[in-house]
């Protein structure tokens, strides 16, 4: 568990880089299992559970992530199990509660992150999701602001591109809202300079959209 | 752009008067010989030797103090221990000095707060007094046309390049580099710590200044990295800036730390910012002046299609292989040469023992005398297929063949076919044992515009850095 005082959590967050015009799979806070329950009716199936609780920064680590959940009985039990498992691992997080959101299809997964250079200020990083990033570091960056052109540039810097452009069967990604996201998130993070770390991971990127599926922010 | 930093640079780059501060009539000192070559640089305007000692140095009284000085002082060198700097600064104000260059070291390089705070308190008074500061730990301003030379006197020829070091130890490379390989600079300045004037400051200057077209730099780091990029990304609008970023790894930032007090940033957020501002971003002082030497001598890019001979006489089939791979690996395009030259070469040169697709080996021209060579040069030159061409010459291959004088007449056909082709010929001239003429050879080429490299591999990256540049301007 990382203590963070200035963690949002990924309700505000979205709510947040909604306002911005950024697209998000907007997610809702439920306190009860009942709640969690009228929520995914609301949205529809299937849907996404994960813990929230600004004391919890790897959610999926402590089990306070559920996945493709397609009926009201499964919601109720994987609100219990969350609870519970995230409750043993870190027995002093303060928990508000679950959030819900509807399960995005797959797609192309990439990631923008934005962190603080002592040099340089906001820096944004892009790259693709999973192992490219984490072991290959096959990752661009800019810094704030990044124009349409810088972020066309970093999106076609990085050694996975070709992966964009659709890759044994799997569809394109569309280059342009991927563009569109990056520019949006660079304006973000320059109305709001107490932001000091931003992670937009995973993004879900398809042939005419971008959609991010989680968000972190943190707070100076 | 940035035109009135003109006006406000004017007595850094051409003082009317210099008074240098650390002389000594007995002792050798740096001060001295700041005076004395000065002085045999041919200096046009007054200079000043002040130092406790009095008395005379080469024909110039000794002031005991700045505030004595008859008349305006626009610029002072400084060569006194740190204890000083302060009580020196209010002598300038005093004297109404527009700009004191530092050439004293031991301040935040030294990562002490004794010397952060005394550039703090140096920076304070030299606002109150209205006085720019260069340095301090710098060898401060180089500027050919108006002789003002480099430490130890060193001075070439005015050009048209301009560059900013944070290291007093490049920059004197830069301009020795310069004067052996005809890189002729309008100016430069070594600022070291930058507590007031930094890299922006010149490269704002640079980049106004009417006699210099392309700028390098080196840099450690920055205490204002979001000026620097946003000047940085105005400058490379106007004119081509080449930057060197020193501190890349853990190593060479931790003695950046200690050479210039530079915080480190990671070097993919260095390269990222020099990218997104338009810079074309070396890794080395070779790099750097190749680069540097490539704009001078061809100004902007014309595309990126080479046609390379590889050989002139023997030896040559090795040579294009590994010319071709030397290219293509440093981002060059290598089309295969036309139908028509392909076959006017095979008629002029035979099949045998001659590679005549792209690269090209010639080297059975050596059979059939000068001019059968320069035909079959001339044909590759006007393929269209090609932007530009890279001719290998090896010395020590081509004098016990062509001799001296052949080698001349080679090299003045190939200056002739640039101008009248009007297509960028470059010369590679590699090491070896015709050392001393190889030598002659460059510097006849260079004085004549051609860019000439020692190795295929400097030359394709440089053609690439200038075409990297070219492009992104087109592309706006």
């Amino acid at each position: 568990m990382v203590k963070s005082q200035n963690l949002l959590t990924e309700v505000e967050s979205k709510e947040l880089l909604k306002k911005a015009g950024i697209p998000v799979i907007e997610a809702k806070l439920a306190r009860s299992k009942k709640e969690a329950i009228s929520i995914s009716r609301e949205i529809g199936f299937p849907v996404v559970l994960k813990i929230s609780s600004s004391d919890v920064v790897h959610k999926s680590d402590s089990g306070g992530v559920r996945l493709g959940l397609t009926n009201a009985t499964q919601v109720g039990k994987a609100y219990s199990q969350i609870t519970s498992s995230v409750k043993q691992a870190y027995p002093e997080a303060r928990i508000d509660g679950v959030s819900v959101q509807a399960m995005a299809p797959p797609g192309v997964e990439v990631i923008v992150g934005m962190s603080k250079d002592a040099q340089f200020g906001p820096v944004l990083m892009f790259g693709l999701g999973g192992i490219l990033v984490e072991v290959l570091k096959d990752v661009s960056f800019r810094i704030v602001p990044v124009t349409e052109r810088d972020a066309r540039e970093m999106i076609k810097e990085i050694k996975g591109y070709p992966v964009l452009q659709g890759y044994r069967g799997q569809k394109a990604a569309s280059i342009p809202a991927l563009e569109q996201l990056i520019v949006k998130v660079s304006q973000f993070v320059e109305k709001n300079p107490q932001i000091e770390e931003l992670d937009l991971n995973p993004i879900f990127a398809y042939p005419d959209k971008v959609v991010a599926v989680d968000a972190r922010i943190i707070l100076e | 752009m940035f035109e009135e930093r003109l006006k406000e640079f004017e007595p850094i780059f051409y003082p009317k008067s210099i008074a240098v501060v650390g002389v000594s009539a007995t002792s050798i000192k740096a001060g001295s010989l700041w005076v004395i070559d000065l002085r045999s640089a041919g200096f046009p305007g007054i200079i000043h030797p002040v130092g406790s000692s009095g008395g005379r140095i080469a024909d110039h009284e000794i002031f005991p103090n700045l505030r004595l000085i008859p008349g305006e002082v626009d610029y002072v060198i400084v060569s006194v221990p740190r204890q000083s700097a302060l009580e020196l600064l209010d002598d300038c104000a005093a004297k109404s000095v527009k700009a004191v260059h530092f050439f004293t070291a031991g301040f935040s390089e030294t990562d002490t707060q004794q010397g952060r705070e005394l550039e703090e308190q140096m920076l304070e008074k030299a606002r109150q007094g209205n006085v720019r500061i260069i340095g301090p730990n710098c060898i401060g301003v180089y500027c050919p046309e108006h002789k003002i030379p480099f430490l130890m006197g060193i001075l070439g020829e005015s050009g048209s390049v301009g560059f900013v070091s944070q290291s007093g130890g490049v920059a004197a490379k830069l301009v020795t580099i310069g004067i052996a390989r005809h890189i002729n600079y309008s100016k430069g300045v070594s600022f070291g710590n930058g507590i007031d004037l930094d890299a922006s400051d010149f490269l704002q200057y640079l980049a106004a200044d009417p006699k210099t077209k392309v700028i390098g730099a080196y840099l450690e780091g920055t205490r204002d990295g979001t000026r620097l990029f946003n000047t940085m990304r105005k400058v490379a609008e106007v004119k081509p800036l080449v930057v060197w970023k020193g501190g890349r790894t853990e190593a060479g930032a931790q003695a950046a730390m200690s050479h210039t007090g530079s915080l480190a940033s990671s070097a993919a957020i260095w390269s990222a910012m020099l990218k997104q501002a338009g810079v074309v971003e070396v890794h080395s002082l070779e790099e750097l002046t190749d680069t540097l030497l490539i704009f001078q001598q061809l100004g902007h890019g014309q595309g990126t299609r080479a046609a390379i001979i590889g050989g002139l006489a023997d030896g040559g089939g090795g040579n294009s292989v590994a010319a071709g791979d030397a290219c293509m690996e440093n981002g060059l395009k290598i089309p295969p040469l036309s139908f028509e030259t392909k076959q006017e070469l095979t008629d002029l040169l035979g099949e045998v023992g001659s590679i005549l697709r792209n690269p090209v080996d010639v080297s059975q021209a050596q059979f059939r005398g000068l001019p059968t060579l320069f035909q079959a040069i001339d044909l590759v030159v006007r393929d269209s297929i090609s932007d530009i061409v890279l001719i290998q010459e090896d010395v020590e291959i081509l004098l016990p063949i062509y001799s001296r004088q052949g080698l001349e007449e080679i090299n003045e056909f190939l200056i002739e076919l640039g101008r009248r082709e009007n297509k960028p010929i470059i010369v590679v001239l590699p090491h070896g044992s015709g050392e001393a003429e190889r030598l002659q050879i460059e510097q006849r080429l260079l004085a004549a515009s051609i860019p000439v490299f020692c190795s295929m591999e400097r030359a394709a990256k440089a053609v690439f850095r200038l075409n990297q540049y070219s492009c992104r301007q087109e592309a706006k």
